[in-house]
Protein backbone atom coordinates (compact mmCIF):
# COMPACT_ATOMS: atom_id res chain seq x y z
CA UNK A 1 0.00 0.00 0.00
CA UNK A 2 3.03 2.18 0.76
CA UNK A 3 3.53 3.48 -3.00
CA UNK A 4 0.00 4.62 -3.46
CA UNK A 5 -0.62 8.00 -3.04
CA UNK A 6 -3.10 8.31 -0.08
CA UNK A 7 -3.78 12.39 -0.14
CA UNK A 8 -7.20 12.20 0.90
CA UNK A 9 -10.15 13.41 -1.57
CA UNK A 10 -12.34 16.58 -0.25
CA UNK A 11 -14.98 16.56 -2.52
CA UNK A 12 -16.50 14.17 -5.55
CA UNK A 13 -15.13 15.87 -8.42
CA UNK A 14 -11.01 15.33 -6.58
CA UNK A 15 -11.73 11.78 -7.00
CA UNK A 16 -9.99 10.89 -9.80
CA UNK A 17 -11.80 9.05 -12.84
CA UNK A 18 -11.03 5.78 -12.59
CA UNK A 19 -12.08 5.52 -9.11
CA UNK A 20 -15.67 7.32 -9.27
CA UNK A 21 -17.78 5.18 -11.10
CA UNK A 22 -16.70 2.55 -8.55
CA UNK A 23 -17.47 4.83 -5.55
CA UNK A 24 -20.80 6.02 -6.61
CA UNK A 25 -21.65 2.05 -7.08
CA UNK A 26 -20.57 1.42 -3.66
CA UNK A 27 -22.74 4.55 -2.00
CA UNK A 28 -25.51 3.44 -3.98
CA UNK A 29 -25.59 -0.43 -3.13
CA UNK A 30 -25.59 0.91 0.35
CA UNK A 31 -27.96 3.31 0.17
CA UNK A 32 -30.25 0.68 -1.88
CA UNK A 33 -29.51 -2.10 0.73
CA UNK A 34 -30.08 0.67 3.63
CA UNK A 35 -33.59 2.00 1.68
CA UNK A 36 -34.88 -1.65 1.37
CA UNK A 37 -33.80 -2.79 5.00
CA UNK A 38 -36.00 0.18 6.65
CA UNK A 39 -38.30 -1.34 4.46
CA UNK A 40 -38.22 -4.90 5.90
CA UNK A 41 -38.42 -3.48 9.68
CA UNK A 42 -40.95 -1.04 9.32
CA UNK A 43 -43.38 -4.37 8.00
CA UNK A 44 -42.76 -5.43 11.57
CA UNK A 45 -43.41 -2.21 13.30
CA UNK A 46 -47.39 -4.09 14.12
CA UNK A 47 -46.98 -7.39 14.54
CA UNK A 48 -43.83 -7.67 16.24
CA UNK A 49 -43.61 -10.67 18.93
CA UNK A 50 -43.41 -7.95 21.65
CA UNK A 51 -44.22 -4.48 22.32
CA UNK A 52 -40.60 -3.21 22.80
CA UNK A 53 -39.50 -5.06 19.54
CA UNK A 54 -42.30 -3.13 17.88
CA UNK A 55 -40.70 0.27 18.96
CA UNK A 56 -37.21 -1.37 18.40
CA UNK A 57 -38.39 -2.06 14.59
CA UNK A 58 -39.70 1.62 14.25
CA UNK A 59 -36.34 3.18 15.43
CA UNK A 60 -34.42 0.93 13.03
CA UNK A 61 -36.45 1.75 10.08
CA UNK A 62 -36.34 5.65 10.62
CA UNK A 63 -32.48 4.91 11.14
CA UNK A 64 -32.11 2.56 8.03
CA UNK A 65 -34.11 5.56 5.79
CA UNK A 66 -32.23 8.40 7.50
CA UNK A 67 -28.88 6.60 6.18
CA UNK A 68 -30.52 5.70 3.08
CA UNK A 69 -31.03 9.25 2.40
CA UNK A 70 -27.73 10.73 3.22
CA UNK A 71 -26.13 8.07 0.91
CA UNK A 72 -28.35 9.67 -2.20
CA UNK A 73 -27.81 12.76 -1.53
CA UNK A 74 -24.21 12.42 -1.00
CA UNK A 75 -24.48 10.90 -4.78
CA UNK A 76 -25.65 14.56 -5.90
CA UNK A 77 -22.11 15.08 -6.73
CA UNK A 78 -21.59 12.23 -8.38
CA UNK A 79 -24.01 13.68 -11.08
CA UNK A 80 -26.99 11.62 -10.08
CA UNK A 81 -30.45 13.08 -9.26
CA UNK A 82 -30.97 12.19 -5.85
CA UNK A 83 -34.68 12.33 -6.26
CA UNK A 84 -34.09 10.33 -9.60
CA UNK A 85 -32.68 7.39 -7.57
CA UNK A 86 -35.25 7.81 -4.66
CA UNK A 87 -38.28 8.08 -6.73
CA UNK A 88 -37.74 7.06 -10.21
CA UNK A 89 -35.92 3.51 -11.06
CA UNK A 90 -37.28 0.35 -11.78
CA UNK A 91 -36.66 -2.78 -9.56
CA UNK A 92 -33.58 -3.76 -11.90
CA UNK A 93 -31.76 -0.72 -11.20
CA UNK A 94 -31.63 -1.12 -7.63
CA UNK A 95 -28.47 -2.58 -6.18
CA UNK A 96 -29.76 -4.57 -3.30
CA UNK A 97 -28.76 -7.99 -1.85
CA UNK A 98 -31.70 -10.69 -2.42
CA UNK A 99 -31.94 -11.20 0.90
CA UNK A 100 -34.61 -7.90 0.49
CA UNK A 101 -36.29 -8.77 -2.82
CA UNK A 102 -39.17 -10.16 -0.52
CA UNK A 103 -40.35 -9.46 2.80
CA UNK A 104 -39.08 -12.46 5.42
CA UNK A 105 -42.81 -14.18 6.48
CA UNK A 106 -41.54 -14.92 9.94
CA UNK A 107 -39.70 -13.25 12.97
CA UNK A 108 -37.21 -15.21 12.44
CA UNK A 109 -36.39 -14.24 9.11
CA UNK A 110 -36.47 -10.62 10.18
CA UNK A 111 -34.24 -11.50 13.02
CA UNK A 112 -31.64 -12.80 10.05
CA UNK A 113 -31.68 -9.42 8.09
CA UNK A 114 -31.43 -7.46 11.04
CA UNK A 115 -28.69 -9.46 12.58
CA UNK A 116 -26.83 -11.17 9.53
CA UNK A 117 -27.15 -8.19 6.88
CA UNK A 118 -27.43 -5.34 8.84
CA UNK A 119 -24.10 -6.44 10.51
CA UNK A 120 -22.49 -6.71 7.25
CA UNK A 121 -23.69 -3.45 5.82
CA UNK A 122 -21.77 -1.95 8.42
CA UNK A 123 -18.63 -3.89 8.68
CA UNK A 124 -18.29 -2.53 4.68
CA UNK A 125 -19.11 1.14 6.34
CA UNK A 126 -16.67 0.88 8.97
CA UNK A 127 -13.87 -0.09 5.83
CA UNK A 128 -14.83 3.83 4.78
CA UNK A 129 -14.55 5.34 8.28
CA UNK A 130 -10.46 6.62 7.32
CA UNK A 131 -11.19 6.90 4.01
CA UNK A 132 -9.60 8.78 1.66
CA UNK A 133 -12.85 9.93 0.49
CA UNK A 134 -13.28 12.79 3.26
CA UNK A 135 -16.82 13.75 3.24
CA UNK A 136 -17.56 10.21 4.58
CA UNK A 137 -15.69 10.45 7.57
CA UNK A 138 -18.36 12.03 10.28
CA UNK A 139 -21.56 10.35 8.04
CA UNK A 140 -19.82 6.80 8.86
CA UNK A 141 -19.33 7.30 12.79
CA UNK A 142 -22.79 8.72 13.05
CA UNK A 143 -23.90 5.47 10.97
CA UNK A 144 -21.96 3.37 13.17
CA UNK A 145 -23.49 4.97 16.54
CA UNK A 146 -26.36 4.03 15.52
CA UNK A 147 -26.11 0.43 14.08
CA UNK A 148 -24.73 -0.56 17.22
CA UNK A 149 -28.04 -0.81 18.89
CA UNK A 150 -29.48 -2.64 15.57
CA UNK A 151 -27.02 -5.00 16.39
CA UNK A 152 -27.62 -5.25 19.88
CA UNK A 153 -31.22 -6.26 18.73
CA UNK A 154 -30.16 -8.74 16.75
CA UNK A 155 -27.90 -10.14 18.61
CA UNK A 156 -30.45 -10.55 21.46
CA UNK A 157 -32.70 -11.91 19.56
CA UNK A 158 -31.01 -14.63 18.65
CA UNK A 159 -29.75 -15.75 22.27
CA UNK A 160 -33.60 -15.19 23.26
CA UNK A 161 -34.79 -17.66 19.99
CA UNK A 162 -31.77 -19.81 20.58
CA UNK A 163 -33.43 -21.08 23.68
CA UNK A 164 -35.13 -23.50 22.89
CA UNK A 165 -34.62 -26.39 20.59
CA UNK A 166 -37.24 -25.08 17.91
CA UNK A 167 -36.11 -21.90 18.39
CA UNK A 168 -32.85 -23.09 16.97
CA UNK A 169 -34.26 -25.03 14.45
CA UNK A 170 -36.11 -21.96 13.06
CA UNK A 171 -32.65 -20.02 13.32
CA UNK A 172 -30.95 -21.95 11.77
CA UNK A 173 -33.21 -22.51 9.08
CA UNK A 174 -33.52 -18.72 8.20
CA UNK A 175 -29.88 -17.95 9.23
CA UNK A 176 -28.21 -20.83 6.40
CA UNK A 177 -29.18 -18.96 3.35
CA UNK A 178 -28.51 -15.51 4.89
CA UNK A 179 -24.94 -16.47 5.99
CA UNK A 180 -24.13 -17.58 2.79
CA UNK A 181 -25.74 -14.30 0.79
CA UNK A 182 -23.84 -12.09 3.06
CA UNK A 183 -20.31 -13.70 2.77
CA UNK A 184 -20.81 -13.58 -0.88
CA UNK A 185 -22.40 -9.70 -0.76
CA UNK A 186 -18.85 -8.46 -0.14
CA UNK A 187 -17.54 -9.67 -3.70
CA UNK A 188 -15.48 -11.82 -5.26
CA UNK A 189 -11.78 -12.64 -3.80
CA UNK A 190 -9.85 -10.86 -6.96
CA UNK A 191 -11.55 -8.21 -8.98
CA UNK A 192 -14.82 -6.26 -8.97
CA UNK A 193 -15.52 -3.13 -7.11
CA UNK A 194 -14.83 -3.71 -3.63
CA UNK A 195 -11.48 -5.01 -4.05
CA UNK A 196 -10.48 -1.85 -6.46
CA UNK A 197 -11.90 0.69 -4.35
CA UNK A 198 -9.66 -0.96 -1.32
CA UNK A 199 -6.44 -0.83 -3.44
CA UNK A 200 -7.40 2.66 -4.22
CA UNK A 201 -7.71 3.57 -0.75
CA UNK A 202 -11.22 4.82 -0.52
CA UNK A 203 -12.01 1.84 1.62
CA UNK A 204 -9.42 -0.46 3.96
CA UNK A 205 -10.50 -3.72 3.33
CA UNK A 206 -10.93 -5.97 0.20
CA UNK A 207 -13.58 -8.75 0.15
CA UNK A 208 -12.13 -11.48 2.17
CA UNK A 209 -11.08 -8.90 4.61
CA UNK A 210 -14.54 -8.01 4.77
CA UNK A 211 -15.74 -11.66 5.14
CA UNK A 212 -13.21 -11.76 8.01
CA UNK A 213 -14.44 -8.96 10.16
CA UNK A 214 -18.18 -10.33 9.46
CA UNK A 215 -17.38 -13.14 10.69
CA UNK A 216 -15.20 -12.40 13.61
CA UNK A 217 -18.52 -10.61 14.51
CA UNK A 218 -21.43 -12.68 14.13
CA UNK A 219 -19.71 -15.78 14.16
CA UNK A 220 -19.29 -16.25 18.07
CA UNK A 221 -22.66 -15.59 18.79
CA UNK A 222 -23.89 -17.65 16.10
CA UNK A 223 -21.89 -20.37 18.25
CA UNK A 224 -22.84 -19.18 21.42
CA UNK A 225 -26.29 -19.93 20.59
CA UNK A 226 -25.77 -23.92 19.42
CA UNK A 227 -26.24 -22.88 15.86
CA UNK A 228 -24.96 -25.15 13.58
CA UNK A 229 -23.99 -22.91 10.93
CA UNK A 230 -20.92 -21.67 12.40
CA UNK A 231 -19.76 -25.31 13.63
CA UNK A 232 -17.75 -26.02 10.56
CA UNK A 233 -16.00 -22.47 11.00
CA UNK A 234 -14.23 -23.69 14.14
CA UNK A 235 -11.38 -25.42 11.95
CA UNK A 236 -9.46 -22.82 12.44
CA UNK A 237 -10.01 -19.62 9.83
CA UNK A 238 -13.27 -17.91 9.87
CA UNK A 239 -13.31 -17.29 6.14
CA UNK A 240 -15.65 -19.51 4.42
CA UNK A 241 -15.10 -17.98 0.83
CA UNK A 242 -13.88 -20.98 -0.78
CA UNK A 243 -17.69 -22.85 -0.29
CA UNK A 244 -19.60 -19.92 -1.54
CA UNK A 245 -20.82 -20.47 -4.95
CA UNK A 246 -20.42 -17.73 -7.39
CA UNK A 247 -21.95 -19.22 -10.72
CA UNK A 248 -25.00 -16.69 -10.19
CA UNK A 249 -23.08 -13.57 -8.91
CA UNK A 250 -23.69 -10.35 -10.86
CA UNK A 251 -21.00 -8.31 -9.62
CA UNK A 252 -22.55 -4.88 -10.78
CA UNK A 253 -25.10 -5.32 -8.62
CA UNK A 254 -23.56 -7.22 -5.87
CA UNK A 255 -26.44 -10.20 -5.78
CA UNK A 256 -27.62 -12.93 -8.14
CA UNK A 257 -28.10 -12.12 -11.33
CA UNK A 258 -31.65 -11.94 -12.46
CA UNK A 259 -34.15 -10.76 -9.62
CA UNK A 260 -34.69 -7.40 -8.11
CA UNK A 261 -36.78 -6.44 -5.37
CA UNK A 262 -40.49 -7.40 -5.28
CA UNK A 263 -43.01 -4.65 -7.25
CA UNK A 264 -45.37 -3.98 -3.65
CA UNK A 265 -41.79 -3.07 -2.06
CA UNK A 266 -40.30 -1.31 -5.05
CA UNK A 267 -43.83 1.04 -5.07
CA UNK A 268 -43.02 1.65 -1.58
CA UNK A 269 -39.91 2.65 -1.81
CA UNK A 270 -40.30 4.66 -4.27
CA UNK A 271 -43.33 6.47 -2.63
CA UNK A 272 -45.43 5.83 -5.63
CA UNK A 273 -48.70 6.44 -4.19
CA UNK A 274 -47.23 9.97 -3.14
CA UNK A 275 -46.27 10.81 -7.27
CA UNK A 276 -49.05 13.50 -7.80
CA UNK A 277 -46.92 15.66 -4.96
CA UNK A 278 -43.59 14.78 -6.12
CA UNK A 279 -44.49 16.27 -9.56
CA UNK A 280 -44.77 19.96 -7.92
CA UNK B 1 -48.81 -7.78 23.54
CA UNK B 2 -47.83 -9.63 26.51
CA UNK B 3 -44.68 -10.65 28.01
CA UNK B 4 -43.13 -13.77 26.46
CA UNK B 5 -42.02 -16.29 28.86
CA UNK B 6 -38.18 -15.50 30.58
CA UNK B 7 -38.54 -11.83 30.29
CA UNK B 8 -37.32 -9.54 32.83
CA UNK B 9 -37.72 -5.93 33.89
CA UNK B 10 -34.86 -3.87 33.44
CA UNK B 11 -34.58 -0.05 34.89
CA UNK B 12 -32.85 2.49 32.99
CA UNK B 13 -30.82 5.18 33.90
CA UNK B 14 -29.40 7.98 32.01
CA UNK B 15 -28.08 11.56 32.46
CA UNK B 16 -27.64 14.59 29.51
CA UNK B 17 -24.39 15.80 30.33
CA UNK B 18 -21.49 14.66 31.79
CA UNK B 19 -21.88 16.91 34.91
CA UNK B 20 -25.30 15.52 35.96
CA UNK B 21 -26.05 12.41 37.92
CA UNK B 22 -27.53 9.46 36.69
CA UNK B 23 -31.38 9.36 37.04
CA UNK B 24 -34.03 6.97 36.47
CA UNK B 25 -35.75 7.69 33.73
CA UNK B 26 -38.00 4.24 33.16
CA UNK B 27 -37.84 0.43 32.76
CA UNK B 28 -37.65 -1.88 29.52
CA UNK B 29 -39.08 -5.33 29.66
CA UNK B 30 -36.27 -8.14 27.55
CA UNK B 31 -35.18 -11.34 27.85
CA UNK B 32 -31.43 -10.33 27.86
CA UNK B 33 -28.94 -7.32 28.74
CA UNK B 34 -28.31 -6.96 24.86
CA UNK B 35 -32.18 -6.36 24.14
CA UNK B 36 -32.50 -4.36 27.15
CA UNK B 37 -29.72 -2.44 25.92
CA UNK B 38 -31.32 -1.87 22.43
CA UNK B 39 -34.72 -1.15 23.85
CA UNK B 40 -33.51 1.31 26.19
CA UNK B 41 -31.75 3.47 23.57
CA UNK B 42 -34.41 2.95 20.90
CA UNK B 43 -37.51 3.68 23.04
CA UNK B 44 -36.26 6.39 25.22
CA UNK B 45 -34.98 8.30 22.27
CA UNK B 46 -35.88 12.08 22.74
CA UNK B 47 -32.66 13.29 24.04
CA UNK B 48 -29.48 12.75 23.31
CA UNK B 49 -27.85 11.40 26.31
CA UNK B 50 -24.22 11.59 27.26
CA UNK B 51 -24.73 8.05 29.10
CA UNK B 52 -27.33 5.55 29.00
CA UNK B 53 -27.75 2.20 31.77
CA UNK B 54 -29.49 -0.60 32.38
CA UNK B 55 -30.08 -2.83 35.17
CA UNK B 56 -32.32 -5.91 35.91
CA UNK B 57 -34.77 -5.00 38.70
CA UNK B 58 -34.12 -8.04 40.60
CA UNK B 59 -30.17 -6.62 40.87
CA UNK B 60 -31.88 -3.90 43.17
CA UNK B 61 -31.92 -4.78 46.77
CA UNK B 62 -34.26 -2.88 48.66
CA UNK B 63 -33.03 -0.73 52.00
CA UNK B 64 -35.85 0.91 54.27
CA UNK B 65 -39.31 -0.47 52.39
CA UNK B 66 -40.74 -4.05 52.74
CA UNK B 67 -42.09 -3.73 49.32
CA UNK B 68 -40.07 -5.18 46.04
CA UNK B 69 -38.05 -1.81 44.75
CA UNK B 70 -39.32 0.20 42.35
CA UNK B 71 -43.09 -0.75 43.35
CA UNK B 72 -45.49 1.28 45.20
CA UNK B 73 -47.00 0.56 48.17
CA UNK B 74 -50.33 -0.49 48.40
CA UNK B 75 -51.42 3.08 49.78
CA UNK B 76 -49.48 4.60 46.68
CA UNK B 77 -51.17 2.54 44.09
CA UNK B 78 -54.67 3.68 45.09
Amino acid sequence: MSSIDSAGFRTADDVPQEMRGDLAALLLSLADNKRLLGMRYAEWLLGAPTLEAGIACSAMAQDEWGHSRILYAMLKDFGEDPGRLEHQREADEYLNSELLDDPPGEWTGLVALNFLLDAALSVQFESLKDSRFEPLHYKVRKVLEEERFHFEHGRGWLARMAQTPAGREALEEALTPAWHTCLRWFGAPDGGLVARLAEAGISDARPDELRARWLERVGPIVREAGLGLAERDESGAWNSAAELDWSDWDGSRRRSGGGAVNAETLAGVRGDRNRAMLMD
Amino acid sequence: MGHLSGEHLYEIFARQKREERLEHIGTVSAPNAALARAYAWQTYDVQKWFEMVVAPREAFEAVNRDEEPFTLSPAEAR
